[in-house]
């Protein structure tokens, strides 16, 4: 079987290669997939939330499946703010959020993951490649293997693959993209986080009652400030079908300055009272942490491409929370089909040199993938200042426990509340500066 | 809810090749760099699976038997210390996410 030539050789079977594949298969394309892991999925840890509509352009009515790959949709966004014993929330809900193509899902990897690459295999079993193209896993790439700086294959212990290109959807800790020099051999942790998990299970009727939720409406909820214990990051919940996904990104150079451990930060978030309340009868099913990049474009690889090889998802450390939505899975859908889109292109020229691979660039520039994280740079740095983790959730709960007890005292005017607050908590001077800083990241 | 501890985590995550005597560790740390000329130590208190200790003498000792592959301590460690890769399916002990 190996002694032929792909057109490409996809490097992780995660949501950006499994896009890739997919795209591949109905262009009839001969490819392989080569996976790691048991299975699609098996090594792969998000929080997580798939936002916007991709997934439908990738499974047409994804949702009129019994059991698909993901879990809940989300109709119910909710931000909170969080000091040690309060927390202050922006709650929105909408039956708007209710048709499908939802506007986010949420899915759990190892399920999902596996899911979709069934729905790949489906399509390579449709194409004109049905028995050349494959999904192999337990294979894991030692390297990628160059020619006059031109990726031709990959090599897995003694055995070599062949193929016109590679597509590097390594994920985040990606050792090829710089072992083919798109990325520095060491990236350090300025921009680098640690997400921490906990999936914790509950009867299915007191998660539906708990989080207000009807068949498979979902909710997703993100903490700043307490949450982290004064490190950089925040905090997330998203409810699943009988399960909810519990955890926290914090910075690594940051706990590595503050000399913190996340998992210590983890038993602090939940040790908060609401989320004591929050989390209460729920038994922990599994633990489960990875690296994750900030959005931060400084940690981006050099380039995104170079003669035969493309990088997708977060081995581009293609992700962003800009404060509305940690997104990162949407982005990995998208690079992917945009990255296999361009190899279909590169085989109709038959050049597979960085003259055709850098269209690959210029689509992702034109997508919303990059035009958000060039748009809202200014809004991840915002959103990684101590102020915005500590000094801001601080202040805002401060007022609202001034704002809602009631003690039969006269009760001030809530503009002397808030003069109390910011007073305690930061300036004004701070916050006219976070205040035009916001107004103009967002 | 009660807090679980770290090994009681780590008791609900999924090894392969758990059994294996003969296991080749795919993360390499040089611990004399942590011990000799490391200002931080992070990797002791970063690492979210516990795999870096620090004994009661202050000397830093590395295990990869518990490590979820997460990739923590590469970035951490700016001393060079770490040689960090993913394990081998078929001669490393790896995790495989029951849920992910």
């Amino acid at each position: 079987m190996m002694d032929e030539k792909f057109d490409c050789i996809i490097v992780g079977a995660g949501i950006a290669g499994l896009a890739a594949a997919m795209t591949l298969a109905r262009n009839n394309m001969k490819f392989l997939l080569i996976e790691k892991g048991e299975f699609a999925g098996s090594k792969n840890v998000s929080g997580g939330v798939l936002w916007g509509h991709d997934l439908a352009k990738l499974v047409p009515e994804y949702w009129e499946e019994e059991d698909g790959g993901w879990e809940r949709f989300i109709n119910h966004r909710r931000l909170t703010f969080m000091d040690d014993q309060s927390t202050f929330s922006v709650d929105f809900k909408s039956s708007h959020f209710n048709e499908p193509p939802y506007s986010g899902v949420v899915v759990l990897r190892s399920k999902f993951d596996r899911w979709l690459a069934g729905k790949v295999q489906e399509e390579i079993d449709k194409s004109d490649y049905a028995m050349e193209s494959f999904i192999a896993t337990n294979i894991k790439v030692d390297e990628i293997l160059m020619e006059d700086d031109k990726a031709v294959g990959i090599r897995t212990g003694e055995e070599e693959f062949h193929a016109n290109s590679v597509i590097i959807s390594e994920g985040v800790n990606n050792l090829l993209t710089r072992q083919v020099g798109l990325q520095d051999d060491y990236v350090p942790a300025d921009h680098m986080l640690t997400g921490i998990k906990e999936v914790i299970r509950f009867d299915q009727k007191v998660l539906e009652d708990r989080f207000q939720l009807n068949g498979l409406s979902g909710m997703s909820n993100e903490f700043v400030g307490y949450a982290t214990d004064g490190v950089e990051g925040g905090g997330f919940l998203y409810t699943n079908r009988d399960t909810i996904s519990l955890g926290l990104v914090a910075g690594i150079k940051d706990m590595r300055e503050k000399q913190k451990s996340p998992q210590d930060i983890l038993n602090t978030f939940k040790s908060h009272p609401v989320i004591q309340d929050t989390i209460k009868g729920g038994e922990v099913v599994e633990y489960s942490a990875h690296v994750v990049s900030s959005g931060d474009k400084r940690v981006m690889p050099k380039e995104l491409y170079k003669d035969g090889v493309l990088l997708c998802g977060e081995a581009a450390n293609l992700l962003m929370n800009a404060g509305k939505a940690i997104q990162g899975m949407d982005y990995a859908m998208r690079s992917g089909i945009l990255g296999a889109e361009t190899i279909v292109k590169a085989k109709e020229r038959d050049d597979y040199s960085s003259k055709t691979l850098k269209e690959y660039k210029q689509a992702l520039a034109k997508s919303y993938v990059m035009k958000d994280i060039n748009n809202f740079q200014d809004a991840v740095h915002m959103l990684h200042n101590p102020k915005m983790f500590k000094d801001v959730p601080n202040l805002i709960c401060d007022f609202g426990r001034k704002f809602f007890t009631i003690d039969n005292e006269p009760t001030k005017k809530s503009r002397k509340m808030m003069a109390e607050s910011i007073k305690e908590h930061s300036s004004y001077w701070d916050l006219i500066k976070i205040g035009l800083k916001g107004a103009k990241s967002l | 809810m009660k807090l679980l501890d770290l090994p009681k985590r780590l008791g609900l995550v999924s090894y392969r090749n758990q059994a294996k005597s003969e296991i080749k560790p795919h993360i390499e740390v040089d611990t004399d760099i942590c011990n000799s000329t490391c200002p931080h130590k992070c990797t002791t208190y970063v690492c979210p699976a516990n795999c870096y200790t620090m004994d009661d003498n202050g000397q830093v000792h590395f295990q990869v038997e518990d490590c979820i592959e997460c990739g923590t301590c590469m970035y951490a460690c700016d001393q060079g210390a770490v040689d960090w890769n993913y394990p081998d399916p078929e001669i490393g002990r790896g995790v495989t996410w029951n849920f992910g």
